[in-house]
């Protein structure tokens, strides 16, 4: 039976996500901005969004049904839940005995399913193309998500988080070369979960670059902060997957404050690094078009392969 | 307290009653209790009597030569209880169903015959499961598949479903056959159909007896489950049935399939615990993961719901293979527990399947009730015309994508943690090529979750994509509550796995059983830490509560707002109609393109232009695009051809003069002389 302790940092480190979840997209839109020569708006601008929209009275369309209604609840409550399961910044949690990165991966797929069913109740043609490309990324991404995680898991033996983290901190750098490749593989299916560029464009109302951003167009007010304000953890719980599986400095085992505070710490550093670099790689590439991306996803599947025949051979 | 036996025989004549109450009674107003309240509980006590099973002691019951030199031989164990109890609780809830959706049947048709022929189906399936005698086994398989012939073709007005009828029939015969030559292999080692003498002298037969008994079994049984290139019957016969009859059959009858499938594999065949054994198990890998791949491939784009549902339970079958042959290569590994792991993951899906695809057909036979298409493109809407149908096929969908907090995703789960301890198989080769076996795996769970949010969102969803009559109305009340009874066995077996998962391991006699309510699964690694833990309860309880937090946050955080309802943001055009909607053809765009390889998918547009020379102001547009179908194409239609190609040439000695068949008389004769006399020689 875990502790009361155990299970109340387990719960401070999915407050600390959902706290800094805007941030990460403010770092990202302002790396992004500059890189454009723009100044930008500041970094606290996802927030001041967040707490506008909740004041914001709600436009709902005459054609859509409950579905639409709860679906940023569902989106937010099935994300929400996944971030329990990640180790943020202490490798033990006692929600391992809970859920593993499949749960995680299908409580996405959850929150997924809702969006895209929101997507076409409104008989908005944007929502039934955002969720007609949804439908082909997401089932292609679904096989380069499982075979990275098969590469992981029989590297660190398991699917359970924490085992994977622990392990992944006590090993030596690069003495698992197929890591190296499941971490590409990773990294693209990231860019592609969250409709990043080449994938997706996040700072568009185009109809050719939308992917997600056409699904969610019809909401607004609070339904559309619970929206956005997801979104961002999903991406946050992404990145602290990729750092803290394949790069897991600094990350705290034990609960004494002073390691606590440098896991912390270097968590912050390191996700905010890598948010910083996907936005240099979104201001280097162009949107690719919808029927190359399938070519990505390959090159991601092919790494995991290689990856998995480095180790068994 | 009643003995099993009687128990036993109670629900065979209960059904038996209930067929004859069918054939006695007339298209009255009390006709359709009076047909299906038998079945039901008769149902009813089917799901008693296998628990009890469960729980007790095997039932053995032999009558000797009911027939001349067949005895009667019934012997329930585990195995045969847990299908009798999937059998039990769909049928239960068909039953109950039925009586409301058989009401059109009535108008149009004699439902006498009709309730014949569902409670000599039902029987048969439990009959099946019960028999331990080779020559009975296959007199009810083939009371089975003769019922459910009869039962495809009720709506014998369309030449289209005698057509699929047609083809079942056909299909499931060639299947029967290759049971009767894999049970005849058998018999010239041991000279009886008892599946006792089978099971004791198995273990000694040749090995390359034990390998064809498997590969005729495989094939046979194979074709009843419908595995990918066998299953060409499937997406024809269960469109065509009345929708309670396509839920029995794709819940549970080609369940039947991959019931003989357990027997001969683990019972019957003599399987030995050797790595000479392994390809079996791999066989049924390859053949799961292509039937799976290929079943949704074709999900994804078809627009006929039934059809969608059909193809679905390809993909269904897939997966329950693919854990099958995982149990069996790990056993051939004495790999007990990881064997254990797969088996339960595989027999856990086979139930899970049983309930939301008998809820989704008859959720799928409420629409078509209501509306009388089912075709996607026209639908559209219903979820504010059938709120309760829409909500529990919601359940339906959201269970078989695999998603949480639903009995799919347990399952699945299972069935990835069983690919993932792999590794701990000692061979290289199988090593990777499984690992690479949960891609095709992989990509069915994903494109299963879009097929699923296709199919949810063009029937229920945003606009009418035709014009209904404006009467469409809910189904009745109990139509309602059977499907009801399979969304709540969903729900509940997705928060509390541990039930469906002691259950399979109960009727396997498995090593694994969950500690307590809150354990789903608990996997260790070779270093004795957690490789991986699952606690649906625990999750549902997170859910829950993440949910009240997030609505009470946004509750203070959030200022007073209200909420205005105004039309869909059409660019500021206007008049949005339902033609400018997304249609589930446009939908699934994309995925055709991606595999178009498979679908070789053929566009044809026709444009009619204002001015010849100008190519770019057009009047209207025709636009035809048509899927193929490869395994039609260029599997069936050759030999199909072929085999009329050849009997063209057999009829012309049908000449129909009396001079020329007495030659063929006298010739036979003189041959069959001619053999005796040499054959003494």
């Amino acid at each position: 039976m875990p502790s009361i302790p155990d299970i109340a940092i387990g719960i401070i480190q999915v407050l600390v996500i959902m706290a800094l979840a805007p941030l990460m997209t403010g770092i990202m839109r302002k790396t992004k901005a500059r890189t454009q020569k723009r100044m930008g708006a500041g970094l606290f601008q996802p927030y001041y969004d967040i707490v506008k929209l909740l004041h914001k009275d709600e436009v709902v369309s005459d054609q859509s049904s409950w579905i639409f209604r709860i679906s940023p609840w569902v989106n937010f409550v099935a994300i929400g839940t996944a971030a329990f399961f990640i180790p943020v910044f202490l490798t033990p949690s006692p929600f391992g005995l809970v859920g593993d990165l499949i749960l995680v991966v299908g409580l996405f797929a959850l929150a997924r399913f809702f969006t895209m069913l929101a997507g076409l109740d409104v008989s908005s043609t944007f929502g039934g193309l955002g969720s007609s490309r949804e439908m082909m990324i997401s089932a292609l991404l679904e096989p380069a998500i499982f075979l990275a995680i098969f590469v992981v898991a029989i590297t660190y033996g398991g699917t359970n988080l924490s085992t994977i983290v622990e392990a992944a901190a006590n090993s030596a750098l690069l003495s698992h070369p197929q890591l190296i490749f499941a971490a590409i593989a990773v990294f693209v299916v990231i860019l592609g979960e969250t409709g990043r560029l080449p994938f997706g464009n996040h700072s568009t109302h185009l109809e050719l670059t939308m992917m997600h951003e056409a699904m969610v167009l019809e909401y607004s007010g609070k339904s559309l902060a619970l929206v956005e304000w997801s979104q961002s953890i999903k991406q946050l719980v992404l990145f602290t997957l990729i750092a803290n599986i394949f790069v897991p400095w600094g990350i705290s085992s034990s609960i004494l404050p002073l390691a606590l505070g440098i896991g912390l710490l270097a968590f912050v550093i390191k996700v905010s690094t890598l948010a910083v670099g996907v936005a240099f790689l979104e201001s280097s590439v162009a949107k690719w078009r919808l029927f190359r991306l399938p070519d990505l996803v390959a090159i991601a599947i092919a790494s995991s392969m290689i990856g998995l025949v480095f180790y068994y051979l | 307290m009643i003995s099993d036996l009687v128990l036993f025989q109670v629900i065979v004549l209960l059904f038996l009653g209930g067929a004859m109450l069918g054939l006695a009674s007339r298209n009255g107003r009390f006709a359709r209790p009076i047909i299906f309240i038998p079945p039901m509980i008769g149902s009813a006590l089917a799901v008693l009597f296998s628990i009890d099973i469960l729980t007790g002691k095997p039932l053995s019951w032999i009558v000797p030569n009911m027939v001349p030199f067949f005895n009667l031989e019934v012997f329930v164990d585990g195995v045969s209880a847990f299908f009798m109890l999937m059998i039990g609780i769909v049928s239960f809830a068909v039953s109950l169903y039925s009586i409301g959706y058989s009401r059109e049947y009535q108008v149009t048709k004699r439902i006498s015959v009709f309730g014949f022929l569902f409670n000599v189906f039902v029987v048969s399936m439990l009959l099946v499961v019960s028999s331990n005698n080779g020559f009975f086994f296959l007199v009810f398989w083939e009371l089975m598949s003769l019922t459910s012939f009869f039962l495809v073709i009720y709506d014998h007005d369309k030449e289209e479903n005698i057509k699929s009828g047609m083809t079942y029939l056909v299909m499931t015969h060639f299947g029967t056959a290759f049971i009767f030559v894999s049970f005849l292999l058998g018999y010239l080692q041991t000279g009886s159909l008892s599946f006792d003498s089978l099971r004791n002298s198995s273990p000694s037969f040749p090995f390359l007896i034990k390998n064809l008994m498997f590969v005729f079994a495989f094939v046979g049984f194979g074709t009843k489950a419908g595995i990918v290139p066998l299953h060409t019957w499937l997406p024809k016969a269960h469109p065509s049935a009345p929708s309670n009859i396509s839920a029995l059959m794709s819940a549970v009858m080609i369940k039947m399939g991959i019931y003989g499938l357990v027997r001969i594999v683990f019972d019957l065949a003599g399987f030995g615990a050797t790595p000479d054994f392994a390809w079996w198990g791999m066989l049924m890998v390859v053949a799961g993961s292509a039937s799976a791949l290929i079943g949704v491939l074709y999900a994804i784009v078809e627009r006929d719901i039934k059809r969608v549902l059909a193809y679905s339970s390809i993909e269904n079958i897939g997966i329950i293979l693919i854990g099958l042959g995982l149990s069996v290569i790990f056993a051939s590994y004495h790999l007990a527990s990881l064997s254990a792991l797969a088996l339960v993951a595989s027999m856990f899906h086979t139930i899970n399947h049983a309930f939301f695809k008998g809820l989704l057909f008859m959720g799928a036979g409420s629409v078509v009730y209501a509306t009388h298409t089912k075709d996607m493109e026209k639908l559209g809407g219903l979820v504010r015309l059938m709120p309760w149908t829409s909500l529990l096929f919601l359940v339906g969908a959201i269970s078989i994508s695999g998603l949480p907090p639903f009995n799919g995703f347990v399952s699945e789960w299972l069935a990835l943690q069983a690919l993932l301890s792999s590794s701990q198989i000692p061979s290289t080769i199988l090593q990777i090529s499984i690992a690479f076996a949960s891609l095709p795996l992989a990509l069915t769970i994903g494109l299963a979750a879009g097929t699923f949010v296709r199919l949810f969102a063009m029937t229920f969803l945003s606009k009418a994509r035709s014009k209904f009559s404006l009467n469409i109305r809910e189904v009745s009340r109990n139509m309602i509550a059977g499907m009801a009874i399979l969304a709540s066995a969903c729900a509940l077996f997705g928060i509390v796995p541990s039930l469906g998962i002691s259950l399979s391991s109960t009727a396997f006699h498995l090593p694994y059983q969950p500690s307590s309510p809150f354990d789903a699964v608990s996997l260790q690694n070779a270093s004795g830490k957690s490789f991986a833990n699952l606690s649906m309860p625990v999750v549902a309880m997170m859910l829950s509560g993440m949910a009240l937090a997030v609505f009470g946050f946004i509750r203070v955080m959030s200022g007073k707002t209200t909420k205005t309802t105004y039309g869909t943001w059409d660019c500021g055009f206007g008049n949005l109609n339902e033609r400018m909607e997304y249609t589930a053809t446009s939908l699934s765009q994309p995925i055709r393109a991606v595999f178009k390889a498979l679908f070789k998918s053929h566009n044809e547009s026709d444009k009619e232009l204002y001015v010849r020379t100008n190519p770019y102001l057009v009047k209207s547009i025709i636009f035809k695009s048509s899927t193929r179908n490869i395994f039609e194409e260029n599997l069936y239609n050759p030999i199909v051809s072929s085999t009329i190609l050849v009997l063209d040439k057999i009829r012309k000695i049908q000449t129909g003069k009396i001079n020329s068949y007495l030659l063929y008389i006298m010739l036979t004769i003189i041959l069959l002389l001619l053999f005796v006399r040499l054959s003494h020689a």
